[in-house]
């Protein structure tokens, strides 16, 4: 349109200065012919750019290709990166209240189409002293074998129950922490490294999944108290060698009887060593031999419309020492089990949230029943506002004991 | 006594590892055809039934194409998913990822073109139940119970298959209604179809 504008504003001049000529001077026939002519040749040029130049509904086609193109979109091999973090607050009756960072979790996907995915989450957390500590925690080579098999290869978040391989990042759980004894140093094995298989198929109309892994399973760390050793804790959070080269098989099923429920039972048996002593020296350990290890879990969920319900059994039991080490003569059993609801709130972004947790260690000191009661904020469905209360009952004068309120902004991206 | 229930258990779950092992492993196969479309219907089906068994609902215009197809074979693992849901789940997130269109007025005029073949009541159950529900009270937080007395449906047809045609995002809520429920082969005959079937179902 501009273009027909200018060829009007040239005729309009061409017009106006030939009328005005005789009042000026009286060009000849020949320059008025040359003149005429420098103007035919340059409304061809400018009918040409008219007629090759886009419309705007072609404008617009562009555009929109321009804006929905994926830079990764024909690419075979995919890169993404994913993950959460957290910050917070504390208080509680024993301690002067804090703001605290929890953590932050980058997440890493490499996947070539659908034959592999390299997926790594790193854990990197603020000591309290101000020091930064980065921790690996999984890195896999995941196998896409078939529809309904996958061949996880690697440091795998362990499938027995299901809150540390789908519920512990901090935008997913919907509590400020995880329920006592499904922490780090809890009844519930965290990690570990080798091999597992994992997948789905239907049975009937039933739908399955499953897990089993082959591993090097944890090592054992005892406590000196009172004059004599005693098991002090099961350290499964993936060791990068197998110090007894007694390995650990495990594995969970899980069943869907209707859509909304899903059911599964865990279990893991194999041997494991104690290998250090909890803040002390670890060479007064001697002729140490590998124990048995056995671990049982249960678990289930159910969603309905805006209330969800879920519950989770470990229970992980250490024999007893029958070589004669200078370690623990005896075996020890720790079990753990929390259920937890959650409603949201008509059409509000509100979620309330309440739970239950009794954890049984065989130190005093450990065991804990707690009450969580807590709202939930979802700015976003990825970036959630928590606030809980916790009443702790444990050992009087322990941090097991000690009620506590914590608010937390998690992010998921 | 516990010791022999824990052996059992774990005889048990080795024998079945194994018969997984010969049963599975005899299906290798890649997909050549990356990546491979799946069902639209089935994907919002699986999407709704599986991803709010762990966390909040992800709203599909969160990531990209490209993204979804990572983050989606992440959770097929999580999840415990089979490849064909996997498959069908990314087909329904890339086509409902698409923003809401802002239409002035946002109105569109009622015709009364018949739809092709597909019932109004089959299209609602491939493309709206997943959200909606099959009562219209809604399955996953985040949608109206359109059931409710001067609730959704009391707009006006027009704004109403506007918003369906256009996508619906309400202000300050984290899923939008993407376009035509995410479906583009919908038509407008489909969509006026599919609308009189809800009111006549849920409208009070």
């Amino acid at each position: 349109m501009k273009t027909r504008g200018k060829v009007k504003a040239a005729m309009l001049g061409f017009v106006v200065s030939a009328a005005s000529l005789p009042a000026l001077a009286a060009p000849s026939i020949e320059e008025l012919a040359e003149r005429l002519a420098g103007m035919q040749v340059e409304m061809d040029i400018l009918k040409q750019q008219l007629e090759n130049s886009a419309t705007k509904a072609e404008v617009q086609v562009v555009k929109k290709d321009v804006a929905t193109a994926g830079e990764w979109q024909q690419a075979d091999t995919l890169i993404h990166l994913a993950g959460y973090a957290d910050v917070g607050y504390t208080d509680s009756a024993s301690a002067d209240s804090s703001f605290n960072l929890g953590r932050f979790s980058p997440i890493f996907h490499f996947q070539y189409r659908d034959l592999v995915m390299l997926e790594s989450e790193l854990e990197i957390e603020l000591e309290e002293d101000g020091q930064t500590v980065t921790n690996l925690e999984y890195l896999t080579v995941d196998w896409f074998v078939n529809d309904y098999m996958m061949l996880v290869a690697g440091k795998f978040l362990s499938p027995v129950g299901q809150f540390r391989q789908n519920l512990h990042p901090s935008w997913v759980n919907k509590m400020t922490s995880a329920p006592p004894g499904f922490g780090h140093d809890g009844a519930a094995p965290v990690s570990d490294i080798g091999f597992q298989l994992r997948g789905a198929f239907p049975v009937g109309e039933v739908r399955t999944n499953y897990a089993v892994y082959i591993s090097n399973g944890p090592e054992l760390i005892s406590g000196f108290e009172d004059g004599e050793f005693e098991l002090d804790g099961v350290e499964a959070e993936g060791f990068n060698t197998d110090g007894d080269g007694e390995k650990v098989v495990g594995g969970r099923v899980g069943i869907f009887p209707f859509a909304g429920l899903e059911l599964g039972l865990s279990a893991a048996n194999g041997k494991a060593t104690v290998t250090s002593v909890e803040d002390g020296d670890n060479s007064v350990l001697g002729g140490e031999v590998a124990r048995d290890y056995d671990v049982i879990g249960a678990d289930f969920n159910w969603q309905f419309r805006k209330f969800s319900l879920r519950g989770e059994y470990v229970e992980t039991q250490v024999g007893a020492d029958i070589g004669g080490g200078s370690a623990a003569s005896d075996g020890a059993t720790w079990k753990t089990w929390y259920t937890q609801g959650a409603y949201r709130i008509g059409q509000t972004k509100f979620e309330l949230v309440a739970r239950y947790t009794d954890f049984d260690s065989p130190h005093s000191s450990q065991d804990q029943k707690q009450w969580v009661i807590g709202t939930n904020y979802l700015f976003s469905n990825s970036f959630i506002g928590k606030i809980n209360y916790e009443f702790n009952d444990g050992l009087s004068g322990s941090n097991a004991e000690q009620d506590r309120l914590q608010l937390q902004l998690a992010y998921g991206f | 006594m516990k010791n022999l229930v824990f052996k059992s258990a774990n005889r048990v779950l080795g024998r079945a590892a194994l018969f997984l092992l010969a049963i599975l492993v005899t299906n290798v196969s890649y997909g050549f055809d990356f990546p491979e479309a799946g069902n639209f219907s089935d994907g919002s089906k699986a999407w709704s039934e599986n991803c709010a068994r762990c966390h909040n609902m992800r709203n599909p215009t969160d990531l990209r194409d490209d993204q979804w197809i990572t983050s989606v074979f992440h959770m097929r693992g999580r999840a415990g998913l089979t490849g064909q849901e996997t498959r069908d789940i990314l087909t329904f997130l890339q086509g409902s990822n698409a923003r809401v269109k802002r239409v002035e007025g946002g109105a569109v005029k009622l015709t009364e073109t018949a739809s092709d073949d597909i019932s109004a009541k089959h299209i609602y159950e491939s493309n709206c139940i997943a959200c909606h529900g099959a009562n219209g009270k809604s399955s996953i937080p985040g949608t109206p119970d359109l059931t409710a007395q001067n609730g959704r449906l009391a707009k006006s047809d027009a704004e109403l298959l506007g918003n369906i045609i256009n996508g619906f995002q309400t202000p300050g809520n984290s899923m939008q209604m993407p376009p035509r429920g995410g479906n583009a082969q919908l038509s407008d005959a489909d969509l006026v179809a599919v609308l009189k079937y809800v009111k006549a179902s849920f409208y009070k």
